[in-house]
């Protein structure tokens, strides 16, 4: 029981199964090296945002399950560090990895100044500051439009569209979407590390209340500002994903719009939980081509994303990924298995 | 060792403190008073929750305006408080860590700090619970371990017997009374149970609309008639 109400606080669980984590991560790399050969190119590409749009909801729950804040301007940092890893990679040629970390750090930079006003708000007040904020990367980016092999310094050509070079290890869709997989886990490792380490317990007792952490001796504005630059830094890499994935980054598919959806598909997956931002991701993309998959209009999805949020907010607070929990619960007490519940 | 020198914190028009001047050198000192007499105000400007509008706090000889509201804790300024404030998403050993990454460790392994400062407070063997299972006396305690893992100078607990049943109430009262011994603390005590404060504090300060009104060995201020007038009218009927 205990395991199992841990998992609330932090987006990642404390599993302690010795066996059952190594049989996860033998069926991971198994399952990493067979799925993406066994799909359409249609898929891949879905497949590959959706990796790179999990990222994105890691950031938004990061914030929220940990410190209590909502930033609507997530989705807007996504653009950002599209932004400048396309612009250094058609600028500089820097190999792939170097661009994506430019785009996060950059990305995390911006997070930054965004998580300023987070030091005297929170709540729906900083919602509203972030949200101004995304609209503001909006209309930049709608103005600017991404680079895309031209020259100065928005990059933008007036011929042909270059597309952004892929990773040397990956260069088709099939060894991207490996790549853009094993992306999305170190970013999770990276956020297992900071949950786990000192910034989390820090964390935890700014959500309990600031004066139970300033008693604690916590930095609040450093421990603050810190989350703000790593959602960031993690919303960066997931914009440089999607640039490496498609090639190019469209400059009216960033407005402040999706930072609200993102969000919101977010608390629908379960922001509390590790499962929660997969489930967004999938959500996000894989849902509307699942849908076209069907001949069905992909903007159904919105509607019942609505109806999913309604859900979440009125029968579960935890979120898609806290009712497969407590299934997986129920199940295994059905089975008459005394084993502790949580994958 | 605390030394306040003419100590006022004004709240708007109100006056939380005025012109307090106290010295206090016992190991461990109670502070009583009625409700608002700025007792909590107080343990406040000690802990940097409250700036002094006047006037200055030492403690150790350090004057306090030099040290930052976040770096209290490890100069060794601790409390506890009222309505506790247990981290209900980490166990009780997490709670103990997350003040310890903060606090100097003298170069001793985290893990053991964290034990001991545990089985001071009497919950060795709680150290895997999780905050939100803990039942309210072991949050208090879970509190005083918090309070005096690394190095503590002053622990300053406000109303720590509040709500506790007899037998839990003891027990506070031989941890607070360890506590010096323990790590070297001294301990400032904010409680409206006059029996816990006479069976743990060697002196006493009492505080009337901001002002001390008395200082001295607990037994002979409580029953200082000034004091029963101002607080203990009650002690005054059955005597």
């Amino acid at each position: 029981m205990a395991d199992q109400s841990l998992e609330v606080a932090s987006p990642i669980p404390t599993a302690r199964l010795p066996l059952g984590v190594a049989a996860l991560y033998a069926a991971a790399l198994v399952g990493l090296y067979l799925l993406p050969a066994a799909l359409s190119d249609y898929w891949l590409r879905t497949l590959i945002s959706v990796s790179a749009l999990t990222v994105a909801s890691l950031s938004v729950s990061l914030l929220f399950a940990q410190l209590g804040m909502v930033s609507l301007a997530q989705f807007g940092l996504l653009g950002v560090g599209g932004w400048f890893a396309l612009r250094i990679s058609h600028g500089l040629g820097v190999p792939f990895e170097l661009a994506l970390l430019t785009g996060g750090v950059a990305a995390a930079l911006v997070g930054l100044v965004i998580g300023l006003p987070a030091l005297r708000m929170r709540g729906l007040y900083l919602a509203i500051i972030t949200l101004m904020m995304a609209g503001a990367i909006q209309v930049l980016i709608s103005a600017f439009g991404f680079p895309d092999g031209g020259s100065g310094i928005l990059g933008k050509s007036t011929g042909t569209r270059v597309m952004m070079a892929r990773p040397f290890l990956a260069q088709n869709d099939e060894a991207y979407l490996r790549y853009a997989l094993v992306i999305a886990g170190l970013c999770y490792g990276l956020v297992l590390l900071h949950v786990r380490g000192r910034p989390g317990r820090a964390w935890a007792m700014i959500r309990r209340s600031e004066v139970c952490a300033f008693a604690g001796g916590v930095n609040i504005v450093a421990y603050k500002v810190w989350a703000f630059a790593l959602a960031g830094f993690l919303a960066g890499i997931a914009g440089g994903l999607l640039a490496g994935g498609v090639g190019q980054l469209d400059a009216s598919a960033f407005p402040a719009s999706q930072s609200i959806m993102l969000f919101a598909l977010t608390i629908v997956g379960g922001a509390y939980s590790w499962i929660g931002p997969i489930v967004a991701g999938l959500l996000l993309r894989a849902f509307p081509a699942l849908l076209n998959d069907f001949r069905v209009d992909g903007n159904i999805a919105t509607m019942v994303f609505g109806i999913g949020l309604l859900h979440a907010l009125i029968t579960a607070p935890h979120g898609v990924a806290g009712q497969l929990r407590d299934l997986v619960g129920t199940v295994r007490r059905l089975l008459g298995g005394k084993r502790k519940a949580g994958p | 060792m605390i030394e306040i020198d003419d100590l006022t914190v004004q709240f708007g028009g109100v006056r939380g403190l005025s012109a307090l001047t106290a010295s206090l050198p016992e190991p461990v000192t109670g502070l009583v008073g009625p409700n608002g007499a700025g007792k909590t105000t107080l343990i406040n400007v000690l802990s940097g929750f409250v700036r002094p509008t006047t006037g200055s706090v030492r403690v150790d000889g350090r004057d306090l305006k030099d040290v930052p509201i976040y770096k209290r804790a490890a100069f060794g300024i601790r409390r506890t408080f009222q309505n506790e404030q247990v981290v209900e998403n980490l166990t009780a050993g997490e709670n103990v860590a997350a003040v310890l990454d903060n606090v100097p460790t003298d170069g001793q392994p985290r893990r053991q700090l964290i034990e001991t400062a545990l089985e001071f407070a009497g919950l060795g063997t709680a150290r895997d619970v999780p905050g939100h299972s803990l039942n309210a006396y072991q949050r208090r305690m879970l509190e005083i371990a918090r309070a005096t893992v690394g190095r503590p100078r002053l622990v300053m607990m406000d109303e720590p017997g509040a709500g506790l049943a007899q037998h839990e109430g003891e027990h506070l009262r031989s941890v607070i009374k360890q506590i010096d011994g323990y790590c070297g603390a001294q301990v400032l005590l904010v409680d409206h149970d006059v029996d816990l404060i006479s069976a743990t504090c060697t002196a006493t300060l009492v505080l009337d609309f901001g002002s001390a009104i008395a200082y001295g060995p607990t037994q002979k201020v409580l029953a200082d008639p000034k004091v029963r007038a101002a607080y203990l009218g009650v002690l005054e009927e059955t005597t």
